[in-house]
C-alpha cells in the first residue's frame, strides 16, 4: 500500500481509461447497492486516481443531490480527473454499453413475459426486489433511530406516498423545509 | 399512440421526478407509477411489476433501464433513448455544477443541517416506493411473505442481493407463489 500525497502527483488518466473503469463498476453493481463499492475498489484502490478522502468527499457531495449516488461519482470523479470531457468518458462508460445490453436483453425478455414460466419468475423476482427496497430503506433509516424527529419524518413521508398516492414534488416540498427547520432547531439549541 | 402529447408528457414528467430524485431513482417509483398506470393508463400494474423485475436483474444502470424500458412501452425506441436522458440528464448536470462549487459550501454549517433534515424524509420514501412495488407486484399472500423475508434477510445478514433475486425467481419458476 502506498500513500498518496495530497496532489504532489496527479495522475491523469486517458478517457479510455475512465470509460473502461466506469463500464467495470456499472456491470458490478447488480440488484441495487453494491456500486459504490465497486466504484471505491476501482478509483482508490486499483487505480488509485484519488485518495480515500476525497472519495468519502464526493460521495458526501452526491448523497445530498437528487440521482443515483453511483452516477453523481461518475461524474465527479471524471471532472476530477480530466474535467468536463472526463465526466462524458466516464458517464459514457457508465451508460452506453450496459444500457444497450441492457435495454435489449429485457425487450427479449419482455417479448415472452407471457409465458406462464417467465411470467412466474419475474413475479418471484419482482417481490424479492421490493423486498430489497424496504430493506435498504430501513438500513440507511438506522444511524439515525435515536433521533425522534427523523423517525417522525420518515414515517410522516412513507404515509403521504404509500397511502395518500400524493406526487413525490409535493411531499418533498411541503415536508424538507419542515424537517429542515426543526433540524436547526435542534443543532441551536443543543449549542 | 399517434398523439405527440403522449410522449412529451412522459419526458416532461420523468424530466421533473429525476432533478428532485433525492435518494437515487427508487423513491421516484411510486409517482412514475401512478402517473403511468393510474393517472394516464398506459401499462397496468402487472406490466410495471414487470418491467422493475427485469431492470433489477440486469447489471448496469437498473433505474435507468426501467424508465427506458416504461419509453418503450409508450414511444418504440425513440422513447426508450428520450427517458433515458431525461433520466440521468438532470441529475448529471446538477452533480458537474455543484461538484465545481462543492469547496465553497462543504464544510458550511447550514450544508450539515439540511442533510439532517433531508435524510429521513428520503428514507421514508425509499421504503414507501419498496411497499408501493410490493403492492403492485405481490399478488398472492405467498409473495408478501417473500418480500418480507428478503427485507428481514436483508437486515439480518450481508448477503450480496443477487442471491437473492435468484432465489426469488427460482421461487416463482417452480410455481411456489
Amino acid at each position: 500500500m502506498t500513500e498518496i500525497v495530497g496532489g504532489q502527483e496527479v495522475r491523469r488518466p486517458s478517457l479510455g481509461a475512465l470509460f473502461t473503469a466506469f463500464l467495470i463498476v456499472s456491470l458490478c453493481g447488480v440488484g441495487g447497492g453494491g456500486g459504490i463499492v465497486w466504484a471505491r475498489r476501482v478509483a482508490v484502490e486499483k487505480r488509485r486516481w484519488i485518495s480515500d478522502r476525497e472519495f468519502a468527499d464526493i460521495v458526501s457531495l452526491c448523497q445530498f443531490m437528487p440521482g443515483p449516488n453511483i452516477v453523481g461519482i461518475a461524474v465527479c470523479v471524471g471532472a476530477r480527473m480530466r474535467g468536463a470531457i472526463g465526466t462524458l468518458a466516464a458517464l459514457g462508460g457508465f451508460l452506453l454499453i450496459p444500457w444497450a445490453v441492457g435495454l435489449s436483453l429485457g425487450l427479449l425478455c419482455l417479448k415472452y413475459a407471457h409465458l406462464p414460466v417467465l411470467r412466474n419468475i419475474l413475479d418471484g423476482i419482482a417481490a424479492v426486489a421490493s423486498g430489497l427496497l424496504i430493506a435498504n430503506g430501513i438500513r440507511l433509516l438506522m444511524p439515525y433511530r435515536r433521533r425522534p424527529a427523523a423517525l417522525v419524518f420518515a414515517g410522516v413521508a412513507f404515509s403521504l406516498i404509500a397511502f395518500g398516492r400524493l406526487p413525490l414534488l409535493v411531499v418533498l416540498f411541503g415536508l424538507v423545509p419542515i424537517s429542515v427547520a426543526v433540524a436547526g432547531v435542534e443543532a441551536a439549541r443543543a449549542r | 399512440m399517434s398523439d405527440p402529447s403522449v410522449p412529451i408528457a412522459l419526458t416532461a414528467h420523468l424530466a421533473l421526478v429525476s432533478s428532485i430524485s433525492f435518494g437515487g431513482f427508487p423513491t421516484v417509483l411510486p409517482d412514475v407509477r401512478n402517473f403511468v398506470v393510474s393517472t394516464h393508463g398506459w401499462m397496468t400494474d402487472q406490466e410495471f411489476a414487470d418491467l422493475f423485475a427485469i431492470a433489477q436483474s440486469i447489471p448496469g444502470p437498473n433505474m435507468i433501464l426501467m424508465m427506458s424500458f416504461v419509453g418503450w412501452r409508450v414511444w418504440g425506441f425513440p422513447g426508450a433513448v428520450v427517458s433515458a436522458f431525461a433520466t440521468f440528464g438532470p441529475p448529471c448536470t446538477m452533480y458537474f455544477a455543484a461538484y465545481r462549487i462543492w469547496d465553497r459550501f462543504r464544510d458550511a454549517p447550514w450544508q450539515r443541517i439540511v442533510r439532517l433534515g433531508l435524510v429521513p424524509v428520503v428514507m421514508g420514501l425509499v421504503i414507501a416506493s419498496g411497499v408501493v412495488m410490493a403492492r403492485a407486484a405481490d399478488t398472492s399472500w405467498r409473495a408478501v411473505a417473500v418480500t418480507n423475508a428478503t427485507a428481514a434477510m436483508m437486515l439480518a445478514t450481508r448477503l450480496n442481493p443477487m442471491w437473492l433475486i435468484l432465489v426469488g425467481g427460482a421461487f416463482g419458476g417452480l410455481g411456489l407463489l
